[in-house]
């Protein structure tokens, strides 16, 4: 088998991941492997994924091929597809249309629940309590807890009023 | 050469003192961060790169957790100099490749270490010994949170931290310990662990094959997703399951011991028989015959060893470490040299 980075020397260090199920291969020559840092330390570390990913192609939507470029950093879709990597915190903004499933097909969700700047802007804090409430909102409708709903629904017209003023 | 002082001690985290440390060797947790008005820094002219290390060196040096660390320009240090960080877990393949306004923070015991302008702005990292992930996540929040009292953090409610790579937004989490499973793997149970590791939502990694049978011992088990979940959901499904292999490796160590002992004593035996008797060694086989010892002071088989001295030496007898201690750059074959007599050295202190 040949090395998959140089396609020239036999590949003779193997690499295993296995997400979801999904098994995924990496087979590197002495060489190359050396210069990805997996050589001869004892374990090639945490910087695997990251080596990974690189490898993992993105798709481009074809109605994006020469399309927008980011306001904040002129980057376009397109290249940030090629790179995998986006150009700058905007670009989440500007790009919000195409990164959304993305994101969605990576994570399987696209509302963060995790932690909050504290030092960060009132709207993020106003924000994650809207969103929290909507959630329990769905839930109570869903389970037919209309007690429960109409109180959630009110909270959330006094929450939405007061980020207004 | 610089960091000669560094290499003559290990870092705190390979001492083994961890719980589940005999099958647990490390565990850690890293955060990405960006700064808001700044472009990414694989996107950034040199001086954006300037600008976001600017303040956060400034951050640094208010910082209580990391006003006394070293700040390591990459841009001058030698590719040996470079592999010593590689080695020591303080730096990414990618920050192994330099270039200005690029640097390393990390504090004495390198428990709590900061990479500048790697693919983010920011990759903050803990490291500890053994199972202590929850322990980890405590530091590595408090000091994020002293870190954002001074820097804008690129943040959006719907996204969360907003990263380079999109599969790192939101907590901008990666959680990861680092197992030694030999008896796993003896049972040739291992690929099940795996595949079943990796359907509850989390990434099992290996190395396998010939060549690389010692490495091929060790695993990294991390989340995959980091967007959706509370950062201590992540930590805790990671410890879980990790407390889960721990388990099906003790499991599959007595059943190692029951099955065949004299076998397993042979191997323990000859690998100890070589390392005190070898005069030149290669890291390769230096890493197999460790992971051998490893097992062996698992399964009580080596009364006087402890798991401490078998992670230092997993440490220093890597080429850049040697190197850096003797001072100079070294040929292949005298590092083999080298190498050897460390080992006889660290292990006849021990019987």
């Amino acid at each position: 088998m040949l090395c998959q980075v140089c396609k020239k020397r036999e590949a003779n260090v193997h690499f295993k991941e296995i997400i979801g199920g999904e098994v995924r291969e990496l087979h590197l020559c002495d060489i190359c492997a050396k210069e990805k840092g997996w050589g001869e330390s004892f374990f090639p570390g945490f910087s695997l994924p990251e080596l990974m990913l690189g490898l993992t192609k993105l798709e481009i939507p074809p109605s994006l091929e020469k399309g927008p470029q980011c306001s904040g950093c002129g980057i376009s879709y397109e290249e940030i597809i090629k790179k995998g990597k986006l150009g700058c915190s905007l670009c989440y903004q500007n790009f919000r249309e195409y990164l959304d499933p993305l994101l969605e097909k990576i994570h399987g969700k696209v509302y963060h629940s995790g932690k909050i700047p504290k030092e960060g802007r009132k709207e993020d804090k106003l924000d994650r309590k809207v969103y929290e409430l909507r959630k329990k909102l769905e839930e109570a409708v869903r389970k037919e807890e209309y007690e429960k709903a109409a109180q959630f629904r009110d909270e959330l017209r006094e929450l939405e009023k007061g980020g207004r003023r | 050469m610089r960091f000669q002082a560094m290499a003559n001690v290990t870092s705190r985290w390979v001492k083994g003192d961890g719980p589940e440390a005999e099958v647990v060797f490390s565990c850690r947790v890293r955060l990405a961060r960006n700064l808001e008005d700044f472009p990414f820094p694989l996107w950034a002219e040199e001086s954006k790169l300037k600008g976001v290390s600017e303040k956060v060196i400034n951050a640094i040096e208010k910082s209580k957790y990391l006003k006394n660390a070293h700040i390591i320009d990459m841009a001058e240090l030698s590719s040996t100099e470079r592999r010593f960080l590689l080695e020591r877990h303080l730096i990414s393949v990618e920050f192994t490749k330099g270039g200005k306004y690029r640097f390393l923070t990390t504090e004495k015991e390198e428990m709590l270490s900061l990479m500048i302008n790697e693919e983010d702005h920011l990759r903050l990292q803990t490291i500890f010994s053994g199972l202590q992930l929850t322990e980890a996540w405590r530091l590595i929040d408090r000091v994020d949170d002293e870190l954002e009292e001074r820097l804008d953090y690129a943040f959006l409610p719907r996204y969360g931290y907003l990263t380079a790579c999109p599969t790192n937004t939101g907590t901008g989490m990666r959680a990861s310990c680092m197992l030694h499973l030999p008896a796993l793997v003896a049972v040739r149970k291992i690929n099940d662990i795996l595949k079943g590791i990796s359907q509850l939502g989390l990434v099992a990694r290996g190395l396998y094959g010939e060549g690389t049978e010692a490495q091929g011992e060790f695993f990294q088990v991390s989340n995959q997703l980091t967007l959706g979940l509370k950062e201590e959901e992540i930590i805790d499904q990671v410890e879980r399951v990790t407390h889960q292999v721990v388990e099906q490796e003790k499991r599959a160590r007595e059943a190692l011991l029951k099955r065949n002992v004299i076998q397993i004593k042979n191997e323990v035996g000859r690998a100890y028989g070589i390392l005190t008797g070898a005069h030149l060694i290669s890291s390769q086989e230096t890493l197999e015959l460790l992971s051998k010892l490893r097992l062996g002071i698992g399964l009580k088989l080596l009364p006087g060893f402890n798991i401490q001295i078998l992670n230092e030496l997993f440490f220093l007898i890597t080429p850049a470490q040697l190197q850096i201690r003797e001072g100079r750059e070294l040929t292949s074959l005298s590092r083999d040299q080298l190498r050897a007599k460390l080992i006889r050295e660290k292990l006849s202190k021990v019987r």
